[in-house]
């Protein structure tokens, strides 16, 4: 499970969003007379979302389109951080955890709590988002140069579990002493809700990177999107293609946010010790929505290997590119 | 023997105050109409964004709360922020010298560096038209490289070079004091709203830096408790009660009806006199080292009934229930995992917290504080509704338990002020020595050529001291940015840069009520003193003076007016157009900038200074809008100070033609709008030589002997 921030967030999926816009931007002489033959202009807009850096690629006939589409992609981004970002104080999710409840949250967040506590009722636990209170024991214990004392550790792990949660359409309550992160569903649920937008607005080829990834059509070259994954240790070079790539992937990993420096522990925590998972180094899951991708990415760090490829199989039209620890 | 046939009137209250009141009520009435006020807000959006940001740099999506636009860089496929920009005039509005906020693109890189700075739009004077914005420009540019994270003050120019801190001084212009300091003020005000949402500094006290002072005395615990140096807080139930009073509900875990809620022992450990009584003197020296310098500790201990400190509180937490504020903000307090058996034995048992204050909170441990908890009650089973309740109260220790370091000293405004302490100095001299002149018309201003000698004298000083060295010639665009501050910003600080005009507005504002315009316009006005001297050349040039036809003399005196309606009412509909009209006056090119500026310019101030050969201030008569304004406010006059004899006008009129400024009606009126009081025509009243009613009176073998009548 994750759990915020993720400051100089790593990445390891790279490729096709880099390469699209580097040459959108750079515009490599053979690329605009692929692009214009086709009829079609591509237009890339890059902002801060997420604790990171979110960029949006699309392609299409018609320019102020492409614009008016980036304009309610990033519009999507935001809505997705007022109703969950816990770097906003503000957020819907923000306020939850402060009181404990919230009344008539908003359809992002309500979409990603059920999400979330059926992929949990699923794992029997393995993916829970009310692992929230370990961050704070673990960021501080961290910053001292220490891991936190075992009986702290069991205080807090005492007070995890997703059944601890009520949720209605109206209303979202919570045990005392409980706190949500939703931040292993945020990037994939934010990609969902972006293409949304660009397809409403026509868009027919767009590459979507709000830390999580997705993909429709093509590049305006007509050459298909291509998802590098990159090594773990060797974050700038890659260890898989997936191309074409289309839908949506999602990856989790024990480089981003890490407490040792062996990576042992990171920011992804198994929910019944309070630790973080030893099994894997990264995971990446492709699926038909972003929301699924990323849900199933964390809960396979958590799971293991084996056990990660038995949900998975559960849902069909999903593949998985499991990295172990070195 | 009629004697009363030569009477001198004294100064006398004068009449049609109540008229001229009433005009200026009409003026203010007139451009209050015009209250159109100008959208005020950055204006480059993300195409003006990219052409400051050219690729490879990438400007990204605006962040959707504040004005900030990031600026990433792509390398390898992933991004990476540069900065963030954003304009000053979106976070800090500060009224330039002409009274309209300058506007700054910054561009500040994640760790607080500026990484660009540059001028999008300003209306400072000094730069518009005289040095130019390359100057400005160039001072802009110095901020680059530096840190928003240290208060950086403008030094004179060459500063840095002259040894000044280069992380925290910028070289200043001479010239223009007061527009750099308020460039600078608006540089740190807005990178520091900036870096408070974005990059987690800037708080309120910034700099403030308040340590408690090394001093020790051996108090105990008591001691401190009867101080309040350690609060003993005991709330009591029906506080509590009090607190939740409406909610209808009641404490669901009462104590004894006796034992208070809670009870608090709430200390600040830094003073060595309260840390050492409670932790001990080696246990104080290492919590001071462990939170390292700047920071703060504050120990919380709970004995009551209800706890704000739950069993279930994470050791290194933020507390949920205890939240420490000052000046409205809440103070980020963190527990500090101290140790409880380093605490005194005599304070009470219960759970406790040592909470940490940060250096960057800019918590000011000298000023009041207070601690608040949080009680919270529920209503309801399944679902409970919680209803939470804040009570807090006050902490403060003695402030001279304190040390209080400010790193710039005090506002930059007084630096200003003390900067130019000598010049102010002298000019507040020159200012007591000239009134008691002006005001006894029976010393000095009766001896014509001393006073003559006394009158060249003062002019060089206006010209040479007030004018070209303390740069403080009063002008038409103080009033433009006061009309501006009054209609748009309501922001009068900029008049406190410029501490020697100050002084002479001062002095200019009660001299007008009670002599009029004249005593600006005749002897403190550097560029009137200029062509004055200017004016000795007509006689070797044998130039004659050209004698305006009264009608058209009396025309071209309402041209001033004209002009300076034309700029206050440019100045209250906040057009740029008052800088161009304020242009008229040359004071700027001959006095500000000692005529090095472009040939337009200079050419229109040496044309009026050759026109003043010809037609004696012409320019102060007919153009000058200061003056207009000026013979305006002059109205207010209180006295008819110029003495008159009954026959000034009829039959004598010596006075009226050796006026040189035509503000002697044939009756023998003074026209004391138009009055320079430079002093001739009471020199001549009170010279038996000159004046000929005394020469025709001594003639006939008789004295005349003033004397005080009403005036007319």
């Amino acid at each position: 499970m994750r759990s915020p921030p993720r400051p100089a967030r790593r990445r390891v999926l790279l490729g096709a969003a880099g390469l699209a816009a580097a040459t959108a931007l750079g515009g490599t002489a053979a690329f605009r007379a692929l692009a214009s033959r086709r009829g079609l202009a591509t237009r890339t807009r890059a902002g801060l979302a997420f604790g990171t850096v979110a960029a949006l690629t699309v392609a299409g006939p018609d320019e102020p389109a492409l614009d008016a589409a980036l304009d309610d992609g990033f519009a999507a981004i935001r809505a997705v951080e007022a109703a969950a970002s816990l770097l906003r104080p503000d957020s819907a999710l923000s306020r939850l955890n402060r009181a404990g409840y919230l009344d008539a949250p908003p359809a992002d967040l309500t979409a990603m709590l059920a999400f979330a506590l059926d992929l949990a009722r699923r794992t029997d636990g393995a993916f829970d988002p009310t692992v929230q209170p370990l961050w704070p024991l673990w960021s501080e214990a961290s910053a001292r140069g220490e891991k936190p004392e075992a009986a702290a550790l069991r205080a807090v792990v005492a007070r995890i579990g997703w059944r601890r949660v009520r949720l209605t359409p109206e209303r979202i309550a919570m045990e005392p002493g409980t706190a949500l992160t939703l931040n292993a569903l945020i990037q994939g649920h934010a990609a969902d809700r972006v293409m949304a937008a660009l397809r409403a607005r026509g868009i027919e080829d767009a590459f979507v990177d709000t830390g999580e990834f997705g993909a429709r059509g093509t590049h305006a070259d007509g050459t298909p999107w291509r998802l590098g994954i990159a090594d773990p240790r060797r974050t700038e070079t890659l260890a898989a293609v997936i191309a074409p790539f289309t839908g949506f992937a999602a990856t989790s990993g024990d480089y981003q946010m890490c407490f040792s420096a062996d990576r042992a522990d990171h920011h992804i925590f198994d929910p019944a010790t309070g630790r973080s998972p030893r099994d894997l180094s990264s995971v990446t899951v492709t699926a038909e929505s972003g929301l699924l991708a990323d849900g199933l990415s964390t809960a396979c760090m958590v799971l293991g290997a084996a056990r990660g490829r038995d949900l998975v199989a559960g849902f069909p039209g999903c593949t998985t590119h499991f990295i172990g620890k070195a | 023997m009629t004697h009363e046939a030569s009477r001198l009137t004294p100064p006398s209250p004068r009449r049609g105050g109540r008229d001229a009141h009433a005009l200026l009520c009409h003026l203010v009435a007139i451009l209050l109409v015009f209250l159109a006020l100008p959208a005020h807000a950055g204006t480059l959006g993300r195409a003006g964004l990219e052409k400051h940001f050219p690729p490879p740099l990438v400007v990204g999506e605006r962040d959707d709360r504040i004005p900030v636009w990031p600026i990433l860089k792509q390398e390898a496929g992933a991004y990476e922020i540069i900065a963030y920009a954003f304009e000053s005039i979106d976070f800090a509005r500060i009224p330039g010298f002409g009274g309209t906020a300058p506007d700054l693109l910054i561009a500040l890189a994640p760790d607080g560096t500026f990484r660009d700075a540059k001028v999008i739009a300003h209306h400072e004077p000094v730069f518009l038209e005289g040095l130019g914005s390359e100057p400005l420009f160039a001072f802009v540019e110095q901020y680059v490289g530096l840190s928003a994270r240290q208060p950086i003050r403008v030094g004179r120019p060459n500063a840095r070079a002259a040894g000044a801190a280069p992380a925290t001084t910028v070289d200043g212009i001479s010239m223009a004091t007061a527009s750099t300091r308020v460039i600078n003020e608006t540089m740190l005000a807005a990178s520091l709203a900036v870096a408070r949402e974005k990059l987690g500094f800037g708080a309120v006290n910034t700099g403030l830096r308040v340590e408690a002072k090394p001093d020790y005395a051996p108090l105990g615990l008591a001691e401190l408790e009867r101080r309040g140096w350690v609060k003993r807080w005991r709330m009591t139930p029906a506080e509590v009660d009090a607190a939740f009073a409406g909610t209808g509900l009641a404490d669901p875990d009462p104590g004894a009806p006796d034992e208070p809620f809670s009870d608090l022992t709430i200390a600040y450990l830094n003073v060595p006199t309260i840390g050492r009584a409670i932790l001990g003197e080696a246990a104080y020296a290492r919590l001071m080292r462990e939170i390292g310098p700047g920071a703060h500790a504050v120990m919380v201990v709970s004995s009551g009934h209800w706890s704000p400190l739950p069993d279930d509180f994470v050791l290194g937490s933020v507390p949920d229930r205890l939240t420490i504020q000052q000046g409205g903000l809440t103070v980020n307090a963190r527990d500090a995992a101290w140790e409880r058996r380093d605490l005194a034995p005599d304070l009470p048992a219960g759970p406790w917290t040592l909470l940490k204050i940060g250096d960057a909170a800019g918590f000011d441990p000298s000023a009041p504080w207070s601690l608040s908890v949080k009680v919270t009650r529920e209503r309801g089973q399944i679902f409970p509704e919680k209803i939470a309740r804040e009570i807090a109260t006050e902490y403060r220790l003695p402030p001279d338990l304190f040390t209080r370091a400010v790193p710039d000293e005090g506002p930059s405004w007084t630096d200003s002020w003390r900067a130019r302490a000598s010049e102010l100095g002298i000019i507040a001299a020159a200012l007591a020595l000239l009134v008691p002149v002006l005001a006894r018309h029976d010393a000095l201003v009766a001896k014509s050529r001393p006073f003559g000698l006394f009158r060249l004298g003062f002019l060089a000083f206006t010209l040479g001291f007030v004018g070209w060295t303390a740069q403080a010639q009063l002008s038409i665009v103080t009033l433009v940015g006061t009309v501006r501050a009054l209609i748009h910003t309501g922001d009068f600080g900029f008049l406190l840069y410029d501490p020697p005009s100050l002084l002479i507005w001062g002095f200019v504002l009660v001299t007008l009520v009670v002599w009029g315009r004249g005593t600006f316009c005749g002897w403190l006005c550097p560029f009137g003193a200029l062509q004055e001297f200017c004016a000795f050349l007509a006689k070797p040039l044998r130039i004659r003076q050209v004698t305006v036809p009264p009608r058209l003399d009396r025309a071209l005196r309402q041209v001033k007016y004209a002009v300076l309606a034309a700029i206050l009412l440019a100045a209250a509909l906040g057009s740029p157009l008052a800088d161009t009209v304020s242009e008229v006056e040359p004071f700027k090119t001959a006095i500000t900038l000692y005529f090095a500026r472009s040939w337009p310019f200079v050419l229109y101030a040496v044309g009026l200074l050759v026109l003043n050969l010809f037609v004696y201030k012409g320019f102060c008569r007919y153009l000058c809008p200061l003056g207009a304004s000026l013979a305006l406010a002059g109205r207010l006059r209180l006295l008819d100070w110029i003495p008159r004899r009954t026959e000034c006008g009829s039959p004598c009129q010596l006075c009226k033609v050796r006026c040189r400024y035509g503000a002697i009606e044939p009756s023998g009126r003074i026209d004391y709008p138009e009055c320079f009081q430079c002093m001739d025509c009471v020199t001549i009243i009170h010279d038996p030589a000159q004046c000929v009613p005394q020469v025709v009176a001594r003639r006939r073998g008789r004295r005349i002997v003033p004397r005080p009548v009403a005036a007319e």
